[in-house]
């Protein structure tokens, strides 16, 4: 192959003068260069294919998947797989309702969103835009770790350490978590509060008397709540360990840092002269990133975060071991202290059952949440392909 | 606003950033801290004289004679122990019917707790399970089955409206007046030379296989089923992914069919790992039938196709990283299209490329649902190169949800859970630092 | 180029190193099926492979996959905690197999609490109102004021289909806030961790974080399950294709040799002869 390709060139470069009886090697009789155009495009045919297979894959994968997923919705329709909250394949008559695990699926997918994306997207906004290039070079290395540990190491956390301490410690947990993420956020709201409130005061003097008078007062207010609401969930009881709370923390490490990779990259691509415009016309850090970068980098960030999510939602071995499978909705629908039961979960648990060979509904509704997984991560990719698409083209437009 | 109040949300801005940052690493620190001091405390640990025992007779590893040496020093002081459990039970046998039956029972669990801590009793039957055939293997499990020893747990369960309190009888008081009181004193007194401590690098949990169902041994069949499942879904993947690369790279031309492929690309990298177990199952093993049911193969196969689009992207990537005056220069010189990509474009990308095989190797080695339905047993000795093709295999991923949620004694194990946690995030972790470096290198390079 | 050499030359160590390991025979033994049967399998298993060189792998995915590999042809005995369904023998027998169920041990399905629960008897009336989700708090069967945490296996396990046959009734749905779990062991698991929680394993799977309790006014014990008094027992199958021989019949016979006997007791199973 190397060899006659590269005759090939030869006789292109010295196509005009063949004529002019040089080296008998140049000259190349028209039926062999007809040979050589045929294995060239036979070459760049045979890598067409071999490019083209992860198409098919995809496809195979949604057929194969569909194929086994068909006959479930034969034998019992739609209707009960989205509306009936009962899931009791092995009882007699068996009810195959989803709806309760397509919740749980959801119930711990949101609540690893509320945890991700905040700290997510201002990871990201802190590594591209505020710490300095020598500390980022040892930040990544460790979201990147974070990302490269498996799942099942994260699971067997969230079951043997994470579960009992969240069974035996719960409320303290509760209440120390809260006054460790809150205190600061209530500490800077009332410290800037104070300040934009007394700033339309002009007296100097007075402007300072209003500002200290406002800090104790808000103060106060705020210790109250801080201690109120602290001893109000340390007096929460945990029940189960194994619970969508604890799966939502798991899985939005895992989260992290496909949201903080793409967020960041988006925030790279917003490029310098719009950061160096805001500069110039007198903007602080804080004004430049938030009314300048984040709304140019917005459909980008949005992106990673959609990838971050569905991340969550298709991982399997967290929700398995630690979410305690129970198939319905939690009491009253927002407890995240109770345990769910998730699609993939059920896939992993319930395939023992596969009796493949009868063919039952049993067996195909595991394929049917299976397609119903794939589905939601087509669409999603989807559109977060698009947004992509489309945010390069604005960046590139300006 | 005046400008010390943008000043002041400026810095606190930038610190609320920090301080999510800050909060992810010690998110890394809280997952990794209790993983790598437990997992290490499988393979260094204070081993007792019955670790010793098991290494010998189970594997014949150690020094017949030093072994022998310890042995009857540690069995001096045990004899005194079995000579008072003698002098009790022929003390029990001249006591009343009552007091017979009261004693009887606790006596029994006094038995029991002496043989989890030193094996069997002379005089027991032999034990056909390993498990049973020695006593404390680890200094700090006997301990704790020294404290089983010397106080009985028991439940408060007095007040029949409250979740009873636990609390604890010392055993010599509940044998007050006879003459196995004096057991407990001694046992505890002398328990460093029953058991005879010292500290080991037990480096056979990497390359032994596990003694009765992983009470003993170690994680060796399940590394290698590791290595076989992520070598194998590499050969699959590596060259597939790298010619797709270069397809995408070099001759692809922007039009409907390559945008579709390209977002096949991405569909292919957002789906759920656990769809492509049931894919691996409905299509490897149902239709294609490259196996009879699960085995490596079908387990390397499913992985492949996981791991084949972050090859793709990787090399593309890589590709697209090596300047564009390489390949200038060589078809300037009147190299052909192929000629200059394999003779120049790829061998600079190569480590480019390698980089992202290396990675793919890792997720490879770390996932689980893909090779539930596909590849992964929980009890099976080390198979064969030879076997690989008709063979399931245990593998680490898949044995550290078996042996922590389905083992019957998971809590009694715990120490090898975390053995094999470690484990496999130290191979994980060394393809990513590999990887790391390799990438770290290539950017000084291409720097000049 | 010389960073690829140093690559090449490490994966090709590994290689070296993975393939260097025993070339062990084929036509070992595969068996699938029950994790309640689990223990003894793998027991079994290990004491083959060591007195006769024949390597054996064992799965416990759960009786129903047991059944279903047995079916396939992919495994030689499937284990199982119930004996097999009516539509299972008639897929075997479709496809030209007839199982043929030989009974290694008995179990006796404990139920079993948290042992700081007071509670050390109930009726099986009571756990059947327990399971459906109709009595949800220890008060109402003489208990403490603790709020009742039902744990149950998933729906692929024997042990499950036998608890509810014996206890609950076929036709009866659980409480749909049950918690499902895994295998016997991540049961008992869950019980030593949880107050108020109860669950039911196999006999052999008690040890002192858990308590049993009572059925009927009757603890389970190898005597009690082995004389019948107990309620709820049930035998363990090793189901093959046909009858059983050579090697496969050498397997499934150990139960009836001493050392069988010795290791179905260790393991707190209850030996049938």
């Amino acid at each position: 192959m190397q060899a006659s390709s590269l005759q090939n060139c030869n006789v292109m470069n010295g196509d005009g003068n063949a004529t002019e009886g040089r080296s008998s090697a140049f000259v190349v009789s028209a039926r062999k260069r007809k040979l050589q155009q045929i294995t060239r495009t036979a070459g760049e045919s045979t890598l067409f294919l071999i490019a083209a297979f992860v198409a098919v894959i995809v496809l195979f994968i949604f057929y194969f998947v569909a194929r086994d997923a068909v006959p479930f919705f034969e034998i019992r329709g739609f209707r009960e797989f989205f509306t009936d909250t009962r899931w009791y394949p092995a009882d007699e008559p068996p009810v195959f309702g989803a709806l309760s695990i397509i919740y749980g699926s959801l119930m711990v997918t949101v609540g690893s969103a509320l945890i991700a994306i905040p700290m997510g997207v201002a990871a990201a906004i802190c590594l591209s835009d505020v710490l300095p290039f020598s500390v980022r070079q040892y930040v990544k290395p460790v979201i990147e770790m974070l990302a490269a540990i498996p799942s099942v190491a994260f699971g067997f956390f969230a079951l043997v350490i994470f579960a009992p301490m969240l069974q035996n410690h719960g409320g303290s947990i509760l209440m120390w978590s809260w006054w460790i993420m809150a205190t600061p956020l209530i500490l800077l709201m009332i410290v800037v509060g104070a300040e934009l409130v007394s700033s339309r005061i002009e007296d100097d003097r007075r402007r300072k008397v209003a500002q200290r008078v406002l800090l104790v007062v808000m103060g106060a207010l705020a210790l109250l709540i801080l201690i109120l609401v602290g001893f109000r969930l340390r007096s929460i009881e945990i029940m189960t360990g194994t619970n969508a709370l604890n799966v939502s923390i798991i899985l939005s490490f895992m989260a992290l840092p496909t949201i903080v990779s793409v967020a960041e990259d988006a925030l790279q691509a917003v490029g310098r002269d719009l950061r160096e415009g805001s500069y110039a016309l007198g903007a602080t850090r804080a004004e430049t990133i938030i009314k300048t970068i984040l709304p140019a980098a917005s459909s980008g960030i949005l992106a990673g975060v959609i990838l971050g999510i569905m991340r969550a939602l298709g991982e399997t071995m967290v929700v398995w071991m630690a979410s305690g499978n129970s198939a319905h909705i939690p009491e009253p629908w927002y407890n995240y202290l109770d345990s769910v039961r998730t699609l993939t979960a059920t896939i992993a648990g319930d395939m023992g059952e596969a009796d493949q060979v009868t063919g039952s509904a049993r067996f195909h509704v595991l394929f049917a949440m299976g397609l119903l997984l794939l589905v939601i991560s087509f669409v999603s990719n989807f559109i977060s392909e698009r947004i992509v698409v489309r945010q390069r083209k604005i960046l590139s437009g300006q | 606003m005046n400008l010390g109040t943008r000043k002041l949300l400026d810095r606190s801005f930038t610190a609320l950033g920090i301080s999510s940052i800050v909060i992810m690493g010690l998110m890394l620190l809280v997952v990794l801290v209790p993983i790598v001091s437990n997992g290490i405390g499988a393979i260094v640990f204070k081993s007792t004289i019955e670790h010793r025992k098991m290494l010998y007779h189970e594997f014949n590893r150690g020094d017949k004679a030093d072994l022998q040496r310890e042995i009857a020093s540690s069995d001096a002081s045990r004899k005194e122990i079995y000579r008072m459990l003698d002098t009790f039970d022929a003390e029990l046998s001249k006591m009343d019917e009552t007091r017979q039956q009261e004693y009887r029972e606790k006596f029994e669990q006094v038995k029991n707790s002496l043989r989890a801590l030193l094996g069997p009793i002379p005089g027991d039957e032999e034990p056909a399970l390993a498990r049973l055939k020695y006593g404390q293997t680890r200094w700090e499990k006997a301990e704790e089955k020294l404290h089983e020893l010397l106080f009985e747990k028991k439940w408060d369960y007095s007040n029949p409206d409250e979740m009873a309190k636990e609390y604890e009888v010392s055993r010599s008081a509940s044998f007050e007046g006879t003459s196995l009181v004096r057991l407990f004193p001694y046992v505890e007194k002398n328990i460093d030379r029953l058991l005879q401590p010292e500290w080991t690098f037990y480096w056979g949990f990497i390359t032994d296989s596990s003694v009765d169902a992983h009470f003993f041994g170690g994680i060796w069949p399940e590394i290698q089923g590791t290595l076989f499942l992520a070598v194998g879904a590499m050969l699959f993947a590596f060259p597939l992914g790298v010619i797709g690369a270069i397809y995408f790279t070099e001759y692809a031309r922007d039009g409907f069919l390559t945008s579709l492929l390209r977002s096949a690309n991405s569909t292919l990298a957002g789906v759920p790992s656990i769809v492509f177990g049931l894919f691996g199952l409905t299509f490897f093993i149902n239709t294609l039938k490259v196996s009879e049911s699960k085995s490596v193969l079908a387990g390397s196969l499913t992985l492949a196709i996981m791991i084949l689009p972050t090859i793709i992207r990787s090399s593309e990537e890589a590709i697209l990283a090596v300047p564009k005056t390489y390949k200038e220069a060589s078809l300037g010189l009147g190299s052909t299209k192929w000629n200059t990509i394999i003779k120049v474009i790829l061998p600079a990308a190569l480590p480019g490329i390698l980089t992202g095989g290396v990675l793919s190797l890792g997720r490879a080695a770390g996932e689980t649902a893909p090779i539930i339905f596909t590849a992964a047993v929980s009890v099976g000795s080390a198979i064969g190169l030879a076997d690989v093709l008709s063979s399931p295999t245990p593998a680490l991923s898949w044995n550290i949800y078996n042996l922590a949620s389905e083992h019957e004694a998971a809590a009694e194990i715990r120490h090898v859970q975390y053995g094999m946690v470690l484990a496999l995030m130290t191979i994980v972790t060394l393809l990513n630092m590999s990887a790391i470096v390799l990438r770290a290198r290539i950017s000084k390079k291409l720097k000049g | 180029m010389a960073k690829f050499r140093v690559t090449s030359l490490v994966v090709s160590a590994i290689f070296l190193l993975v393939s260097g390991g025993p070339a062990e025979a084929k036509n070992g033994i595969v068996i699938d099926g029950s994790t309640t049967v689990g223990p003894l399998a793998k027991s079994f298993a290990a004491y083959f492979t060591r007195s006769r060189g024949i390597s054996v792998t064992v799965s416990e995915s759960g009786s129903g996959n047991g059944a279903k590999s047995l079916i396939n042809g992919t495994c030689d005995i499937a284990t199982m905690s119930r004996s097999m369904k009516p539509e299972e023998l008639a897929a075997a027998r479709s496809k030209g197999i007839e199982p043929v169920a030989g009974v290694v041990a008995l179990d006796g399905l404990a139920m079993v609490v948290n042992p700081a629960n007071p509670v050390h008897s109930l009726t099986k009336q009571q756990i059947a109102a327990i399971y459906k989700g109709s009595v949800t708090n220890w008060r109402q069967v003489g208990g403490p004021n603790a709020r009742i945490l039902i744990v149950q296996r998933e729906s692929n396990s024997g042990t499950q289909e036998t608890f509810k046959e014996l206890v609950v009734g076929k036709k009866v749905h659980i409480a749909a806030s049950a918690e499902t779990q895994a295998s016997n062991g991540a049961v008992k698991n869950r019980i030593s961790l949880t107050k108020g929680a109860i669950g039911f394993v196999g006999l052999g799977f008690i040890d002192s974080t858990v308590k049993k309790i009572a059925v009927d006014g009757v603890l389970p014990s190898p005597e009690t399950v082995r004389n019948g008094t107990y309620p709820l027992s049930r035998p363990l199958f090793m189901v093959t294709a046909g009858t059983p021989k050579g090697r496969v019949q050498e397997f499934i016979n150990l139960s009836a040799t001493p050392v069988g006997k010795r290791m179905i007791k260790e393991l707190g199973f209850v030996g049938t002869r």
